[in-house]
């Protein structure tokens, strides 16, 4: 049997933009980008504002046309209208057309697809009833809030039940609630079978969500692969709370950083210095109240890897 | 119906849904509507000629309004879904963007029918609240004002696909304004004798002749069209608009959606 095509394969796709009025240069948004999504994973694509995640996801959808490079879908070149009967996409802050209800926006999607007028109406209504949308399905999506629009517009992108969905920034702006749902739905295309590539800058949401993560910077590709692969295995430091003891009443080798958090403080210490810090707590008068190691995570990572400044600097820009 | 036809129709269908919903294309149809009925009043002011000016008066509010609705969707609903992105999610499923910009300006059509339509309707029903009977020849000059509201939205649609909706608008009205007056091109030479020739020739062929669209005076005076002269008024507006259409085509296809 012959082996099916992986669900996304990007080979140097590039992409500038013209920017300027009288005198226009050219940016370039995305720089030979090689990227390959395996079938049924879940593929974070993190970076910050800027690094050309729109970007990518609106050529992978034949919204921009790459200056070089090639991009297909299960096979097919995303300049053919054929790659896109196997896509669902949301693009970020998603403006559906407020005069229309949600049921009649899905089943104009449909009509899209070509799906008959019974399986619409049964599709609709699932969809609809998995977003948490029943209640609002005639309601004009003027009225709706940011994240009723959110869930509106991961509805039209699951309308023909797509065998790799793209969402660019899905959990951005959501409240808590949102943003779990959207989590969860994530997880059941999974489970579903379906391949997903959402990109974010929230990095809990990557973590928490994707089996691997492709990592840009500037309009290049810096890493892709598994968190355990890109991030250190080992405890960076330890977390230590304490309390009766003011942080600059401390001075131990081993200590990185102390402060106060309330009536208690927060020492962060290396891994060999515990025995050290513990001592001198407790000669203090203080009291070792717990030890959490604490390993490197995707935002440590990021700082690192996007020249953070470790002082609070933020690598992400605007957002 | 193939599958191509079918997303069309369902693209022509949500643009009719969406200015059915917008609230200040009823607000225009109504004012055509009373504006014909001002002829009523007008009507009482002149001697034996108040079925002429109730017609003249008539026409001339579809006209106006008509082209006020055109320019008003043709501009509004294509550029409103380029800028606020709310074709994104439309382009990204298998339609085609000569799909979606063809079955706009099908959906936009449609609309300036249904428009035209009903401000005939309001102009028959003043007819006939007044004693007079309804005349068909009416129609001689109403189909050749909604050819012309139909040449306005093709150019309507060109300029969305090129730049804002406010200039969008300025050009398409440039377009009606300019068209309407394609006499005083033609003549420009005679005013502007240091004009070059080979432009104002050049403008002359390019900007549309509103004027042949234009037979509200004859008709009001009672003449009926020469079915051949609604020919070739016909033929006139459905070459402007294929090649009109053609050019906006071609920018939709090529522009990227940043």
């Amino acid at each position: 049997m012959e082996e099916e095509p992986a669900p996304l394969v990007a080979r140097g796709l590039t992409k500038s933009y013209r920017v300027g009025h009288l005198r226009q240069t050219l940016r370039p948004a995305l720089v030979d980008l090689d990227l390959e999504v395996r079938p049924g994973e879940i593929l974070g694509y993190v970076g910050p504002n800027g690094s050309g995640k729109t970007t990518t996801l609106k050529l992978l959808t034949g919204l921009l046309r790459p200056d070089r490079g090639e991009a297909r879908v299960f096979g097919v070149p995303v300049g053919d209208r054929a790659s896109r009967r196997r896509l669902g996409y949301l693009p970020e802050h998603p403006y559906l057309y407020d005069y229309l209800t949600p049921a009649e926006y899905l089943d104009y999607a449909g009509r899209l697809f070509g799906l008959p007028s019974a399986d619409r109406r049964r599709r609709v209504e699932d969809l609809l009833a998995l977003v948490g949308l029943e209640r609002s399905a005639h309601t004009p999506m003027r009225r709706f809030s940011k994240g009723m629009v959110q869930r509106a517009g991961l509805a039209q992108a699951l309308v023909n039940s797509p065998d790799l969905l793209l969402l660019d920034e899905p959990m951005s702006g959501l409240d808590p609630l949102g943003r779990r749902l959207v989590r969860n739905l994530i997880l059941e295309q999974r489970r579903a079978g379906r391949t997903v590539l959402f990109s974010t800058h929230i990095l809990s949401d990557a973590e928490t969500l994707c089996d691997r993560v492709a990592v840009l910077r500037g309009g290049r590709l810096v890493s892709v692969g598994a968190l355990g692969e890109i991030l250190r295995p080992g405890v960076a430091h330890l977390e230590v709370l304490t309390s009766g003891i003011r942080p600059d009443a401390l001075s131990v080798e081993g200590v990185v950083r102390g402060e106060a958090v309330g009536e208690r403080t927060r020492l962060e210490v290396e891994e060999r210095a515990l025995g050290r810090v513990v001592g001198a707590v407790e000669a203090g008068g203080g009291r070792v109240l717990a030890v959490q190691p604490v390993r490197q995570s995707l935002e440590d990572y990021f700082f690192e890897e996007m020249g953070g400044r470790g002082d609070g600097g933020n690598p992400w820009g605007e957002g | 119906m193939g599958r191509g036809l079918s997303r069309l129709v369902a693209v022509a269908a949500n643009t009719f849904r969406e200015t059915v919903r917008e609230r200040v294309l009823y607000n225009l149809v109504v004012f055509a509507v009373l504006m014909t009925l001002s002829g009523l009043l007008l009507g009482q002011l002149s001697i034996r000629q108040d079925e002429k000016i109730l017609i003249d008066i008539g026409l001339a509010a579809m006209d106006v309004f008509g082209t006020l609705i055109a320019i008003f969707i043709g501009v509004g609903l294509v550029s409103k879904e380029i800028e606020r992105r709310s074709l994104y999610p439309l382009l990204a499923k298998p339609l085609s963007r000569e799909e979606f910009f063809l079955g706009k300006f099908v959906g936009l059509v449609f609309t300036l029918f249904v428009n035209v339509t009903a401000m005939t309707l309001g102009l028959y029903a003043v007819l006939l609240a007044t004693g007079r009977g309804i005349e068909f020849r009416l129609l001689s000059a109403v189909y050749p004002i909604f050819l012309g509201l139909v040449v306005v939205v093709a150019f309507a649609m060109l300029f969305s696909t090129v730049t804002s909706s406010v200039l969008a608008s300025v050009c398409t009205v440039g377009v009606v304004v300019a068209g309407r007056f394609s006499d005083v091109i033609r003549n420009m030479r005679e005013v502007l004798p240091g004009a070059p020739g080979w432009l104002i020739d050049a403008l002359y062929a390019v900007v549309p002749n509103f004027q042949n669209f234009d037979f509200k005076d004859r008709v009001a005076y009672g003449d009926a069209m020469p079915p051949d002269v609604l020919g070739w008024v016909t033929l006139y507006a459905t070459a402007y608009c294929a090649i009109v259409l053609l050019l906006g085509l071609a920018s939709f296809r090529g522009r990227d959606f940043q």
